[in-house]
């Protein structure tokens, strides 16, 4: 009996492995790339590696602006083919995956999209900018049974898994409270008037579901984090790894806050409207937490200065887990994790509680055995979606000026009538979820 | 900054709306401050403009399309903090109000004005905004963003609204206007999703 007769993906039913046991060209994962920018083009050398060791097929590559998609044709050759408009990616039978790339407000409609055209999807974190948003992922990924893994890959290092494990076998207790801290928010303080967008930049597709406006310089590309609508500030960026994990590692995946409360220090002047320091509370219960975002909160130095230069460790953002017994520090909380020496050398009892991890501690690995084998990737967008939650409620309590409670089980923001509307933003056609 | 005279959240509702919000005197002090070259006290003034009300809709709205684009900003800014406060639980008049406001403003301001206020009004507007908004589908510079804001209210007027202007709006937009329909979980028949239908060519080329 194949895979799809249980009902798992199917990736590669009809395909058969070479003579010495490894895929043949024609039975290799065909990988499309959407979205060529900083972390697309970190995704693509990785791929591009995989595929020299004859692991898979990069088919396509898709991007918005000319000249970067020109850029990472060159990089992979010239063989792939080049795309502006994602949806020539969707329509193509062969490809059996995507990995997007693209600024925060494109996520949905893409993974959306891409599912519902039979594909399974690596999305870059944060899963989404707005609660409907995340419900139509999980939605589209498990009704179309793809495999959705969110880039929040700090989950998946090595010292991720052994703070993971030194918590859930209550090496400091209950843990009661989650402080993260991280660097403010970047101001725009030379701001310059909108303007035609360069010749090489399709600015509607870019903007996509976005309202219109004009284009603006400090737009994009990699200032879009920094504009509530399209990245949502360091909340949304790095709180989607920092908060990942605190999530991940308090088996709070499937729950969420009850309340959520937010303040901060908004730029006087330029485009940027992100907060510049910021701290939201979220309030859990049953059983009962306090998850607490700050920037810049209390750093952290890392204990090790020589590594910290010598790993070029990035201290200046991670958090605290405080226990009823003692504490436990994880620094960075992305790409690198770091964690107390007393977690990295805690040797699980046996019948110790057990944590998962991924194969290899490799965040694309794991994505790929989820293909192969249908189950849950770490990352995955029930917990991907969980996590932006976060982030999106820690940014509407701050635009509404006000503590929003919020229905876990519902996943819905109660009693605030504008809050319930803000949960969804309506999409400029046709990019439409 | 002379301190305006504000409503409480508790007894918002049971207000008349000349006492819900600041007086003339501290708006145009307001405006004054959000005009001003120096960022220190544009910047600050915006941001405190929550409470202002509906008595500084119109001047802000006045000032969004000055061609000074950080002053501009800067009212917007300051609108849509007194939009987002005005939306909050209990102060229902309030809201009312400023609704009342960004309504009487649609049909006269530019379309990059007019654009934010439909966002506004799609966070806060009720039964009585859906007409006003619906009349701006007829404009083609934000008819996009009038869909948008009828689509985002809830209830059954605005509902009407776009099943109305599917009978009589240019056929190309009517794909648009059945989205909403749908998102708004009615049925709709022809004029199918264009979502997944490509039209961009690169001219980038392999090889």
């Amino acid at each position: 009996m194949g895979l799809g007769a249980l009902g798992l993906p199917q990736l590669v039913s009809t395909r058969v492995l070479g003579a010495d046991g490894s895929p043949g060209a024609s039975e290799r994962l065909n990988l499309a790339h959407i979205g060529m920018g900083g972390m697309g083009g970190g995704h693509l050398g990785y791929m591009l590696a995989r595929q020299s060791r004859g692991d898979l097929n990069v088919v396509a590559l898709c991007d918005v602006d000319d000249n970067r998609l020109a850029s990472a044709l060159k990089s992979a050759g010239g063989k792939p083919t080049p795309y502006r408009d994602y949806r020539y990616v969707l329509e193509r039978k062969d490809v059996d995956a995507v990995v997007i790339a693209t600024p925060d407000h494109w996520h949905a409609c893409q993974t959306v999209h891409a599912c519902q055209s039979g594909k399974h999807v690596y999305v870059e974190k944060p899963a989404c900018c707005t609660i409907e948003e995340g419900k139509a992922m999980v939605r589209a990924a498990t009704g179309n049974r793809r495999i959705v893994q969110v880039g929040s890959q700090g989950r998946s290092q090595r010292e991720a898994f052994l703070a993971h494990q030194y918590i859930a076998n209550g090496m400091i207790g209950k843990v009661r409270k989650v402080t993260c801290w991280h660097y403010a928010s970047p101001s725009d303080d030379h701001p310059v008037p909108d303007c035609e967008p360069p010749p090489e930049l399709d600015w509607d597709l870019w903007l996509g579901p976005l309202p219109w406006r004009a284009y603006n310089p400090r737009y994009c590309p990699g200032s879009f984090r920094w504009m509530m609508e399209s990245g949502g500030g360091q909340i949304r960026d790095r709180g989607a790894h920092v908060m990942s994990n605190a999530l991940h590692f308090m088996d709070a995946d499937h729950t969420g806050p009850v309340s959520i409360e937010a303040k901060g220090t908004l730029p006087t002047k330029g485009a940027w409207d992100t907060a510049i320091d910021m701290e939201v509370t979220y309030q859990f219960k049953n059983p009962d937490w306090t998850l607490v975002w700050a920037q810049p909160g209390e750093p952290v130095p890392y204990f090790d200065r020589d590594k910290v230069k010598r790993e070029g460790i990035r201290e200046s953002y991670g958090a605290v887990y405080h226990g009823d017994r003692d504490k436990l520090v994880v620094w960075v909380g992305d790409g690198q994790v770091y964690t107390e020496l007393k977690a990295v050398n805690f040797k699980k009892p046996p019948g110790g509680v057990e944590v998962p991890h991924s194969p290899n501690f490799d965040h694309h690995q794991d994505w790929f055995e989820g293909i192969k084998t249908g189950r849950q990737t770490i990352m995955n967008i029930e917990a991907g979606a969980a996590t932006a939650f976060l982030c999106v409620l820690g940014n509407l309590s701050l635009i509404l000026g006000r503590k929003l409670n919020w229905d876990p089980v519902k996943q819905e923001i109660v009693g605030d009538a504008e809050g319930h509307r803000l949960m969804s933003r309506p999409q400029r056609f046709p990019y439409t979820l | 900054m002379k301190t305006p005279t504000l409503s409480t959240v508790t007894a918002a509702a049971t207000l008349t709306t000349s006492a819900l919000a600041a007086d003339a005197g501290s708006v145009s002090e307001l405006i004054a401050k959000i005009k001003s070259t120096d960022d220190q006290v544009r910047g600050p003034a915006w941001q405190s403009a929550a409470s202002y009300g509906a008595p500084a809709v119109k001047p802000l709205a006045e000032v969004m399309a000055t061609t000074d684009f950080e002053v501009a900003r800067a009212a917007k800014r300051g609108l849509w903090k007194i939009v987002r406060h005005a939306g909050r639980q209990g102060a229902d008049a309030e809201r009312q109000a400023v609704a009342k406001e960004l309504i009487d403003l649609l049909a006269t301001t530019a379309a990059p004005v007019s654009r934010e206020l439909l966002w506004m009004l799609s966070e806060i507007g009720d039964d009585s905004a859906v007409e006003p908004i619906a009349a701006q589908l007829a404009n083609a510079d934000v008819c996009e963003d009038a869909r948008c804001a009828l689509e985002r209210i809830p209830g059954q007027a605005a509902v009407a609204a776009l099943r109305k202007a599917l009978d009589t709006a240019p056929e190309k937009f009517k794909y648009a206007l059945a989205n909403s329909l749908r998102v708004c979980g009615e049925q709709v028949d022809g004029y199918p999703s264009q979502k997944l239908v490509p039209t961009k060519q690169t001219s980038v080329k392999a090889g």
